[in-house]
């Protein structure tokens, strides 16, 4: 991790707290408009998908549905539930958009994501072993993880993860890996798995038997057409969300040197840790702006949109600083992901000489 | 019929099923919106008619609620939530116009006065125009009319005049037959609200006397006081209504009560909810927000909705002064006392309002 003594992380905090105030100080009717516009086209959307599916017996029909509803669960859980969910549009004071209510179109109720992304992901990132998120206990995409021969497969279950996301991430909180070491009770998650079963079941009954149901003669082209829809969904959003931390340049960190860190610390922390890729403005729309990962840590809770905006001043302290602003194309990030899943997955001897990129960017 | 089913708990139940809320027809407001405002489910909204002014600092706005608006009596209150600069915001006003008037063309009324420096009401009289849709909430409060006609007299300050005047206009139209005496005291003559209304009222319905007292003209300082009551005749067996001010209030409050008037005959209705005196020593406490793991330690009379926005959760809430409800939510364990009853809840789980609720000792909330 780049190392800056106490006083520049506190003119660190200086700087980045005034830029958020700012955008704090001129929040109002735009983002109020822009959000709403959002809406609607997710209304729009998902209305539209579900009313032409039943008919998607005609290709190009079945194709336009398809794309209609898996656009708005994308558009519905990135831009729309994750940013909600941050806190992004409580100042606007409408119960639909309220943090705390919230509850989105996905396989991870509101609250169990509230307490795992929210406030674990958020608070620790990057720290290995207190950020779950970072691998999701599932893939060793660190030094940090002794290499072990299942790590051989990761790639398969990187893949699997991918195509079933919304389940993984609603099974996150479970911690599967601390029940398989007997840490904790399976009675212990009972609560959770409860809720799990609840918001689970419900999304799959929508989306499997609701509405195949009620339009029974062609049952199996909606069922077709939803299943391709979460799929759709399911592997953009943990695409996105992969080449958020997981980039070659995207730091890592250890539990002791983040112990009793200033506040300026934690946003060099996230600086340093997180990941952008560039793309067009609906490639910025359907990645909820998590395109803009670095400005989305620092600032978790200022609307998504203003990322774009504020990411030239963002810039200008990062090279301030002597910060690396992690950024690349959409296909160079992704590539960078791929091949530190691929990488890990070999034996650390085996790796360092194929890949030598990965041996400094371990703390 | 669709209202019945709406209501009923398999509509809620496939509301969540399908789109993960508890109203299902909600999920459909932003697109009904664009066709009509009035068409939203999740609030019931009105659309401004028109705008008229009263005074130099007071307007009546005359709104048509959507067809399920559910009506009122004439002297109750509602909530408005107007979206300003992209944030909503609630306050409540009573009602100036009569449930008759509401019946004959669905309309109703709020008199608005311009508070200085107020956030709402100055955005109200400067942008609130014909045509702009607003949210309305059902009728609240009962500073009702007797049910039978009795001797009313009415001590009324500035624009406490809004619900007598849907009062008295009721009552002259059921052909109201008691006397009732209307003492109105404003600071000038320019601040008499409605004044045409209420000559009009005085010339048509002889059972009403209106007296009008400025306060603050030159040369006539006429507060309230004994004299004037003594020449309301019987004015020991009139049921007594109070609108105005804080310190009219207090103030005929005091004067009757030495009159023996016994406190069931004495109506009053606030713009703000009275406050209790509460005892500090033993306030404050450790407040846990068990949903968000944030902890915090509170001093004095803080209410948990300031507290809870000191440690940067922001609940839901509306009027912050105990009214709507909108911040009702699930204490679990502690004491709470009541800022407006001056009552200590019990120590178990239950719901409290957190804009009155202030901690006594350590409580935990479902935040
Ligand atoms: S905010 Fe209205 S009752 Fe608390």
């Amino acid at each position: 991790m780049k190392t800056l003594n106490e006083s520049q992380l506190n003119e660190l905090q200086q700087d980045l707290d005034q830029i958020r105030d700012q955008v704090i100080a001129d929040l109002g009717e735009r983002d109020a408009n822009y959000i709403g516009k959002v809406v609607r086209l997710h209304r729009s959307l998902e209305v539209g998908g579900r009313v032409m599916m039943p008919f998607g017996f005609i290709p190009p029909v079945f194709l336009a549905a398809t794309t209609a509803l898996g656009l708005s669960k994308i558009i519905e859980n990135m831009e729309i539930g994750h940013n909600v969910m941050h806190g992004q549009y409580d100042w606007m004071n409408d119960p639909s958009l309220n943090s705390q209510t919230y509850e989105w179109d996905t396989a991870c109720g509101g609250d169990s994501w509230r307490r795992t992304h929210n406030y674990e992901h958020h608070t620790y990132t990057n720290i290995i072993g207190k950020d779950r998120d970072y691998g999701y206990a599932l893939l060793r995409l660190s030094e940090d993880d002794k290499w072990r021969p299942a790590h051989l497969l990761q790639f398969a279950n990187y893949v699997l993860l991918s195509v079933f996301f919304q389940w993984g991430v609603g099974l996150h909180e479970l911690e599967f890996e601390r029940l398989r070491n007997r840490e904790i009770t399976l009675k212990e998650k009972t609560p959770f798995l409860k809720e799990f079963f609840r918001k689970g079941g419900r999304q799959a009954f929508k989306d499997y038997v609701f509405f195949p149901l009620v339009t029974l003669p062609v049952a199996p082209v909606v069922l077709a057409g939803n299943i391709s829809a979460n799929l759709m969904r399911n592997l953009w959003s943990s695409t996105v969300i992969f080449c958020g931390h997981f980039t070659q340049d995207a730091e890592t960190f250890s539990e002791e040197e983040c112990e009793g860190e200033s506040k300026g610390h934690w946003y060099l922390r996230q600086l340093t840790g997180s990941s952008n890729f560039t793309g067009s403005r609906w490639v910025h729309l359907l990645s909820g702006h998590l395109s803009y990962q670095i400005e989305h840590h620092i600032f978790p809770d200022l609307p998504a949109h203003r990322y774009p905006e504020i990411s030239e001043q963002v810039q200008a302290v990062c090279r301030k600083y002597g910060i690396h602003y992690n950024t690349g194309s959409f296909a160079r990030q992704y590539g960078t992901v791929l091949k530190r899943i691929a990488g890990f997955s070999l034996p650390d001897r085996l790796r360092t000489r194929l890949l030598p990129e990965f041996n400094n960017a371990v703390a | 019929m669709l209202a019945q089913l709406q209501t009923s708990g398999a509509v809620h139940w496939l509301g969540r099923q399908l789109f993960n809320r508890e109203d299902p027809a909600a999920f459909f407001d932003p697109l009904l919106e664009r066709i009509d405002p009035l068409l939203t489910r999740q609030t019931i909204r009105a659309r401004v008619i028109s705008v008229t002014d009263e005074t130099p600092d007071t307007k009546t706005f005359v709104l048509e609620p959507a067809g399920r608006w559910q009506g009122f009596r004439a002297g109750q209150h509602i909530a408005l939530t107007l979206e300003i600069n992209g944030v909503r915001r609630t306050r409540t006003f009573s009602l100036s116009g009569t449930p008759a008037q509401w019946r004959q063309n669905g309309t109703i009324a709020v008199t608005v006065k311009r508070i200085q420096g107020g956030q709402v009401t100055g955005w109200m009289h400067e942008c609130l125009e014909p045509g702009a849709t607003l949210s309305v909430s059902d009728a609240f409060g009962d500073f009702d009319i007797p049910d039978v006609a009795e001797p009313a007299i009415y001590i009324v300050g500035g624009s406490g005049i809004t619900p007598v005047l849907s009062h008295l206009e009721t009552m002259a139209a059921d052909g109201y037959r008691a006397p009732v005496t209307l003492l109105y005291y404003v600071r000038t003559h320019q601040d008499i609200i409605a004044r045409d209304r209420l000559e009009a009222l005085a010339q048509h319905w002889p059972a009403l006397a209106l007296k009008i007292f400025t306060t603050e003209e030159a040369g006539s300082d006429q507060r309230l006081n004994d004299h004037q009551l003594n020449q309301v005749p019987g004015l020991n067996a009139r049921r007594c209504f109070l609108c105005g001010p804080e310190g009219l209030m207090d103030l005929a409050g005091d004067l009757l009560h030495r009159r023996n008037i016994p406190e069931d005959r004495i109506h009053c209705t606030r713009f703000s909810a009275p406050t209790v005196e509460l005892d500090g020593d033993n306030l404050g406490g450790q407040v846990q927000f068990a949903k968000s793991g944030k902890q915090t330690e509170s001093l004095g009379d803080a209410s948990i909705l300031d507290i809870a926005e000191a440690s940067g959760l922001s609940p839901k809430h509306g009027c912050r002064m105990g009214i709507c409800h909108q911040c009702s939510c699930r204490k679990t364990s502690g004491t709470v006392v009541n800022r407006l009853t001056g009552k200590t809840s019990g120590q178990g789980e239950e719901t409290i309002q957190l804009c009155v609720s202030v901690p006594a000792g350590a409580v935990s909330i479902d935040l």
